[in-house]
């Protein structure tokens, strides 16, 4: 199939990409713009493993096709630590060992940018209840709620 | 599974009229893409193999706006399920749709799906389908031959299939005003929270003079489509509703439904079950109907 230039804007970068229509963000990002840090597991829209954030929203990559996704900001992984020091979020995962095998983190620590985003102060319901789209296989959940209640204080006070 | 998806070719429409012209050329070798949580999935396990993808998300005709009208509310078609289920006009009138919408786990899921989507793709386990239903909506076709309005509960055929054809798209879902002292109300039963409906039930009761006005009892994973269960409807109006006559209702819901055992639970299972939450959800519209 025909190959149409779309521009993308990763971490902060515009990139002109060369897609077919059946490629997939998860795919561009991976495999053209080495960004392997974003995940496919599923492939179904059920783990979360691949989320991104796409104008600010937390988004499947492996459910959008990248033509759908031209002229759009979107955030990996790559781009959460910022001038070599990692976001709170960061911080707070490894702090809380909020992380094992550390498959799912990535899509973790976006879905949880994009809540404390939209709610500074959540209650551990409210994350556990935004968190609910990503799956994780070694931790039980627990410490990564910790993790992200700790790094919203940390953030309201106005820590970076 | 595989990692990729199979080659297709794209379109994105400007106009109404450029997506229906395609769809009329292409018929069941195009699909319509909005949200893609449901169809790139379908497409990853070679479930659908469209040869052309129309993209509806660039039509300027089309938005995901959510207002207020004469009639009641209207919801764009490509208004994603996260901004349904936030809605505060939603919340404060049509709390039992907010209420199916915030039972769906998935945060990514309903930030990139539509409700149309979902309507669409019409799965008997919908979540968003039954509350439609009792709020008692319309959706707003668009094909080659003009515009219709088509009643929610018209919608569907079977597993899988609508009234919608090949070259129709929705435009619009449209929900009538609220009408005084009513209650609604959503439940579901689930093996996880991320997991799809073994059985769900909304409900609606207006209330006038201490008795039941208008009831109505949508269900969904319990037949071909979703659906409503008028005898059980029919159990509760006009009368003055007690623990009994809502059990009575409740009874007459499960014998009107007609499910199938599968991975996530026997016939029998889901019939009992769907007593037990039309129970709850009267219990719980009811309430809400007399605050």
């Amino acid at each position: 199939m025909k190959k149409e230039i779309i521009n993308l804007t990763v971490n902060g970068t515009l990139h002109e990409i060369s897609v077919e229509p059946q490629v997939t963000l998860n795919e561009v990002l991976r495999e053209q713009l080495d960004l392997t840090g974003t995940k496919l597991s599923c492939g179904a829209g059920e783990c979360g493993a691949c989320t991104v954030l796409i104008d600010g929203k937390p988004e499947l990559s492996c459910c959008t096709l990248a033509m759908t996704a031209n002229g759009k900001d979107i955030l990996t992984i790559e781009g959460l630590a910022r001038d070599g020091e990692l976001h709170p979020l960061q911080k707070a995962f490894v702090e809380c060992g909020a992380i094992q095998c550390g498959f799912c983190t990535p899509g973790m620590l976006l879905t949880s940018k994009a809540l404390l985003d939209e709610n500074p102060d959540p209650t551990r319901e409210e994350v556990k209840s935004y968190l609910s789209g990503n799956l994780c296989r070694c931790t039980g959940y627990v410490k990564i709620v910790d993790a992200v209640l700790a790094a919203a204080t940390e953030m309201n006070k106005g820590g970076k | 599974m595989f990692r990729t998806l199979k080659p297709f070719g794209y379109f994105e429409p400007k106009t109404i009229e450029e997506a229906i012209g395609a769809l009329s050329v292409h018929g069941a070798k195009a699909k319509v893409l909005a949200g893609g949580v449901d169809l790139v999935p379908r497409l990853r396990k070679r479930q659908a193999h469209p040869e052309y993808m129309i993209n509806i998300q660039q039509i300027e005709e089309l938005d995901g706006i959510i207002k207020e009208t004469a009639e009641g509310l209207r919801i764009g078609a490509l208004a994603s399920l996260r901004s349904i289920e936030l809605s505060p006009l939603v919340k404060k009138n049509y709390f039992v749709l907010h209420e199916a919408i915030h039972s769906i786990a998935s945060i990514q899921v309903k930030t990139q799906g539509t409700a149309v989507g979902n309507l669409c793709v019409a799965t008997p386990a919908s979540d968003v389908a039954p509350a439609l239903l009792v709020l008692d909506a319309k959706f707003r076709i668009v094909g080659p031959s003009g515009e219709k309005t088509v009643p929610a509960e018209n919608f569907y055929l079977g597993v899988g299939q609508t009234v919608l054809q090949p070259n129709e798209i929705i435009t619009e879902i449209l929900l009538p005003k609220p009408q005084a002292k009513t209650g609604g109300a959503f439940l579901k039963l689930v093996r996880t929270a991320a997991d799809i409906a073994k059985v769900n039930a909304a409900a609606t009761l207006t209330m006038a003079d201490g008795a039941c006005k208008e009831a109505r009892i949508a269900v969904g994973s319990v037949a071909t489509t979703v659906l409503r269960v008028k005898k059980a409807e029919g159990v509760l109006k006009e009368q003055k509703l007690d623990l009994k006559v809502i059990e009575t209702a409740a009874r007459a819901a499960a014998e009107e439904v007609k499910p199938i055992s599968d991975l996530r639970s026997t016939a029998e299972y889901r019939k009992e079950t769907t007593r037990v939450l039309v129970k709850r959800a009267l219990e719980k519209a009811l309430e809400r109907a007399k605050a």
